[in-house]
């Protein structure tokens, strides 16, 4: 029911169908608000002022791009994390107040003895043809691929340095919630605990991620969560993604780590680029057309005499060490 | 702006310390904060720093918050004071009686209003003037009544004035703007 009297701004914005009249919505409405304003030309004004109320101003959507909200919530989450630790160890200081303060002398101490003595740097190096197993103080375990190298602070062994490849197992800190990084010149890897592959060989890094869930801040400023079986290849100097695929042959990836590396249908050329990032060589062909014929199967890492005669015998080429060259001959 | 009864559930896991509820509260409401954070501050990066300590803060209490059916008006009106705090601490000059209402003054650009207004008035190229006209208070009821899509009663709250004034503001508001655009046409006529 229409309400006879419409004397106030408000008579009129409570009125459904004075608002169906505003917005367009309803025939019989719009016919009968036209007919009554017709009527009552002196209310004109006040149902006009009452209709732009309801019509109002309308603006643009101004909306955050996603990759910033997680980054935020990423930001945030790492907080919270570490905020509770915090408290955990506030219980344990809190009735213990005399062990406090021996604590922060001790602590003063320390922070005399760490600029007197600063933390020494310690770094891993393996030479071509050379595969390393280390296990690092907090349990995790490191594979150090052919000339590659890592350093970590000895006071802080789970941020470590990446030069070459490496695969990681790192173990997850279920009370402390820590952290691991890995850092190359491209990215940061952020774990908590899980298996992936870094190498940061030529220029690039390239991270797999065998199990687990992982955080790339990259040297532009954007931050990328992985999922397992996720390949990345970043370039910091070219900023850009090279290549991104959600689920690859982890083996291909990994295999370094078993002493193999395996071709799965690469071109000679291909094969042999991934030797001679084991060991340390210079491909020369004697026909470039053999750098096309296809090759698949597995070598070792660690014995170049065994490695060359497997790839002769599955390409019917001949490969001949000369120094520090391979000079690839056609049969 | 989402709302619904899945508000209460989420509001009631976040209590609990369910960080799963928490990213979902976080992820939902970032952009409407951020954008209305930004025209507080006019700053990104007090914006962004604000937010997090806000969220942090949030969760950090997050048992000593009383119930609630729908969140947003919750989140703008604590929000709005964590930064207007941040924004006077910043300003050493300003004296600690100065009134929020001075602090907040938010200015409106061509860019972010769309230029086919419905209402036949504001089809005007001025409007983006004749809205940094307004008194600063008319400006903040629009903003978070056409922009951020408020009802009245969730304005109150968030402004912390009455659901009346709110109603008052809104209408001297489109009142003055109806008056300067006349004014604007008979000049140019």
């Amino acid at each position: 029911m229409k309400k006879n009297t419409y004397n106030s701004i408000h008579d009129f914005l409570n009125d459904t169908s004075f608002s169906n009249w505003a917005l367009n919505k309803q025939l019989s409405d719009v016919t009968f608000w036209n007919y009554w304003l017709e009527n009552n030309p002196d209310k004109k004004q006040i149902a006009n002022e009452a209709k732009d109320i309801l019509l109002g101003i309308k603006f643009k959507p101004t909306p955050v791009s996603e990759d910033k909200i997680n980054f935020e919530w990423n930001k945030l989450e790492a907080k919270i994390k570490a905020s509770k630790n915090q408290q955990i160890d506030n219980k344990k200081n809190n009735y213990k107040t005399w062990i406090g303060l021996a604590a922060s002398i001790l602590l003063l101490l320390s922070i005399s003895i760490y600029f007197f003595t600063k933390p020494n740097m310690i770094t891993y190096k393996t030479a071509y043809g050379e595969v390393l197993d280390l296990k690092l103080k907090d349990g995790s375990l490191v594979t150090l691929n052919s000339n590659s190298s890592i350093s970590y602070n000895e006071k802080e062994t789970r941020k470590v340095w990446l030069k070459g490849e490496a695969f990681f197992t790192v173990d997850k800190k279920e009370v402390s919630n820590a952290k691991f990084w890995v850092i190359t010149n491209d990215l940061e890897v952020e774990v908590y605990g899980t298996l992936f592959n870094v190498n940061a060989k030529k220029q690039k890094t390239q991270v797999y991620l065998e199990e687990g869930n992982i955080w790339l801040s990259l040297k532009n400023g954007t931050s990328k969560k992985m999922k397992p079986g996720n390949f990345i290849v970043y370039s910091a100097e070219q900023d850009k993604i090279l290549e991104e695929k959600k689920s690859i042959l982890g083996t291909e990836q990994t295999s370094w780590k078993d002493g193999k590396l395996i071709f799965n249908n690469y071109s000679l050329d291909k094969a042999l680029s991934k030797v001679t990032e084991t060991y340390g060589c210079e491909v020369v062909y004697e026909n470039s057309e053999s750098k096309n014929i296809l090759i698949t199967g597995a070598v070792p890492t660690t014995n170049i005499d065994i490695c060359l005669k497997a790839i002769e015998k599955s390409t019917n080429v001949r490969i001949i060490k000369e120094n520090t060259k391979l000079v690839v001959y056609n049969k | 702006m989402k709302k619904n009864l899945s508000d209460e559930i989420l509001w009631d896991s976040l209590k609990k310390g369910n960080v799963e509820a928490f990213s979902i509260l976080f992820k939902t409401y970032y952009a409407s904060l951020y954008n209305y954070g930004l025209k507080i501050s006019k700053n990104e990066t007090i914006t962004e720093d604000s937010l997090q300590d806000f969220f942090i803060y949030i969760y950090e209490h997050r048992e000593n918050l009383s119930d609630l059916n729908t969140i947003a008006p919750y989140l703008f009106s604590s929000f709005r004071r964590f930064i207007i705090h941040i924004i006077k601490k910043s300003k050493k000059n300003t004296f600690v009686r100065d009134i929020n209402e001075n602090i907040i003054d938010i200015h409106f650009t061509p860019e972010e209003l769309i230029t086919h207004q419905e209402s036949k008035t504001f089809q005007n190229q001025n409007l983006p003037k004749l809205l940094n006209k307004l008194p600063k208070r008319q400006r903040e009821v629009i903003y978070l009544k056409y922009n951020c899509n408020l009802k009245a009663t969730e304005i109150a709250e968030v402004m912390d004035i009455n659901y009346q004034s709110v109603n008052n503001t809104i209408h001297k508001a489109i009142k003055n703007l109806r008056e300067d655009v006349a004014i604007i046409q008979l000049l140019n006529s």
